[in-house]
């Protein structure tokens, strides 16, 4: 993670905004440190109920959604979000240990823009995060 | 216990590491839904050392792994007591009365008939603060009030609160947040130091004796349109809590919102409600449509 | 003055105190209206015989709120008979079910505790995955022990990392040298070493 791309900051903070759904502490953490240390700003949800929560609170150009979480799942809340005019256009990213086709269909299905398999390495997160939060153009 | 083993700044020797702060306060908050920032370290620090002290626990670790692991969870609710202050007041948390009077009120009427009561019940009401806000808001700054009939229903476990409640006398800190106007409009003074709320408003508002686990109890509360909830549920074990919101779901009529406390969170306890924001406040909604 | 007391005191609602028997409440689990099914299973929930019966309906029920109902009630009714019951629901391809299942045993920590073994032995890694999450919040004292089981013999890489979340938070000092075992096993694997450098910071046994 050296080659971190100059990202423009200071007072016109143009930083990206990341929304990290996940009920493991050490994946939070994981992602945060990865996703600042590439120049986003990272706030932490633990499941889907306190991820559309902090939706409706705050504005965020990127989801990182885990799949498996209590109170609420990552398709469920997708589905939510999708379904409010007011939020609904937050691109997402699902990460999930199910690397089926079955579980890539349904997360798509559920309104997810990418899918990405746990675990995840930092170039690949960072890679993807820049990509779906329109940092980098294809 | 003796005086020796006081917690005196922290007289029994044990600190707590700022890891040790963040693994609690993330299982606090997973238990309880209340959330601490490293600000309040301090506040939490001297609370937790107090317990390890009265448990006679060897450190923080020792305390912790039964505060976690205790099947009763009596420890985390003493815990949870000594956390938190029970303190009531008029227009306490008054962002949520700004929520209720510009955008719960009106999306509650956009489906409702004229002729059609509208209602709200506050509980627990403890000594009437929050079900006499709650009208006071209502008379004073929705510009429909006018057109509705709005029953106010008020419940508390205890009956010598509730009867306080229904006295309606209260201290001058208590009123310390009402407007001066108000204060002459919806309170007689009484004595020096203390106002009491006119009788027409006293009478508006219909107490009642309930305990939110007896069903029997609750069962009288249907299609209601407003809960204000807020500060009990963090009281409750993880079943309990769920219990009493699926107690709530019942009580609410389809598209009716609960209003919880401002530590609290629906995300730690069900997701049978959906996250509605209304101004600067989070409420829960019942689906519109029962599946 | 727009206030208005309950002309009815709500009293317009009967109070149905009356016990129903089984046979009526079993029946009411089909209802069609959601809010008649919630109150059967609350009322067969003083039932304790009538567990296998709200195991079966968690299987066809899809409305949200009956299902929170469902899952409460058999918290209270737990038993080994139940847990396995809910055990099998891990499988599931109905997130919201799965997921309600795994929270639900968490709070059975007696009931659920014999069938960890099985659980932890099961060749699909989502449902050992499962397990250790419900491992990771049950209120047992051998939790943090499975835990370094775990961390000591699965061969996936995402159930180790499971477990090592979990030891973050409940494992103790004794587990530090399976976590720098653990290192080696999946050497590179720039997650794993992150997940391990802090579960030992957070225990605190540098």
């Amino acid at each position: 993670m050296s080659e971190v791309q100059s990202i423009p900051r200071g007072p016109s903070d143009a930083r990206k905004r990341v929304l990290v759904v996940d009920d493991g502490i050490t994946m939070r953490l994981y992602y945060r440190s990865v996703l600042e240390a590439a120049g986003f700003v990272v706030e932490e949800a633990a499941n889907g109920v306190e991820g559309y929560e902090k939706v409706l609170a705050h504005p965020f150009d990127l989801m990182i959604v885990d799949i498996n979480m209590p109170k609420m799942d990552g398709y469920s809340m997708l589905r939510l979000i999708r379904g409010d005019a007011a939020v609904q256009a937050i691109p997402a990213v699902t990460i999930s240990t199910e690397a089926g086709d079955r579980d890539v269909a349904k997360a798509f299905e559920a309104g997810a823009n990418f899918y990405l398999v746990k675990p995840v390495a930092p170039e690949e997160l960072t890679e993807v995060a820049r990509l779906i939060a329109g940092v980098t153009k294809l | 216990m003796t005086a020796s083993f006081s917690t005196r700044s922290n007289g029994n020797g044990v600190t707590i590491t700022d890891e040790e702060y963040a693994k609690f306060c993330e299982f606090f908050y997973r238990k309880t839904g209340i959330q601490y920032q490293d600000n309040k370290k301090y506040y939490v620090d001297r609370r937790i050392v107090e317990r390890i002290s009265k448990t006679n626990s060897e450190s923080f670790r020792d305390y912790f792994t039964m505060v976690r692991f205790q099947v009763s969870g009596e420890e985390l609710q003493l815990l949870v007591n000594s956390m938190t202050v029970n303190e009531t007041y008029f227009f306490r948390e008054d962002y949520q009365f700004d929520a209720l009077v510009t955008g719960i009120l009106p999306a509650v009427v956009q489906g409702k008939r004229r002729g059609d009561p509208i209602r709200i019940w506050s509980v627990p009401c403890s000594s009437g603060e929050e079900p006499y806000s709650i009208a006071i808001n209502i008379l004073e700054r929705w510009e429909q009030a006018d057109h509705w009939d709005i029953e106010i229903h008020a419940s508390d476990i205890d009956t010598k609160i509730l009867a306080a409640a229904r006295a309606g006398c209260f201290s001058e800190r208590s009123v310390g947040r009402v407007p001066p106007q108000l204060l002459s409009k919806y309170f007689k003074s009484k004595t020096a130091g203390e106002y009491q709320i006119c009788d027409a408003l006293r009478d508006s508002i219909d107490f009642s004796l309930v305990n939110v686990v007896e069903p029997a109890q609750t069962k009288m509360f249907r299609n209601i349109d407003i809960i204000f909830c807020r500060n009990l549920l963090i009281y409750f074990d993880d079943v309990g809590r769920r219990e009493a919101v699926e107690m709530f779901y019942d009580c609410l009529a389809p598209g009716g919102y609960i209003c919880l406390g401002h530590s609290e969170s629906m995300s730690r306890m069900s997701s049978i409600f959906q996250p509605r924001k209304f101004k600067d406040t989070i409420v829960y909604q019942k689906p519109v449509s029962e599946e | 003055m727009p206030l208005a007391k309950s002309r009815s005191s709500a009293a317009d609602v009967a109070l149905n105190v009356a016990a129903q028997d089984m046979t009526s409440l079993l029946a009411d689990l089909a209802a069609t209206e959601s809010g008649v099914r919630r109150n059967a299973v609350r009322a067969l929930g003083l039932h304790p015989g009538s567990a296998a019966a709200l195991c079966d309906r968690l299987q066809v029920e899809t409305s949200p709120s009956v299902r929170a109902v469902l899952f409460t009630t058999l918290i209270r009714l737990q038993s080994p008979a139940v847990a396995v019951r809910l055990a099998k629901l891990l499988r599931s391809d109905d997130a919201p079910l799965r997921n309600a299942a795994i929270e639900a045993l968490q709070e059975m920590p007696d009931a659920v505790a014999p069938h960890l073994q099985t659980l932890l032995a099961d060749e699909d890694s989502d449902v050992r995955i499962f397990t250790v999450n419900i491992l990771a919040a049950l209120r047992h004292r051998q939790a943090p022990e499975w835990l370094a089981v775990v961390v000591r013999g699965d061969p996936h890489v995402n159930v180790c990392a499971a477990a090592v979340d979990g030891l973050a938070e409940i494992g103790g000092p004794e587990t530090v040298q399976d976590l720098r075992d653990l290192r080696g096993r999946f050497a590179g694997n720039a997650y794993m070493e992150f997940a391990i450098d802090t579960a030992i910071r957070r225990i605190g046994a540098e």
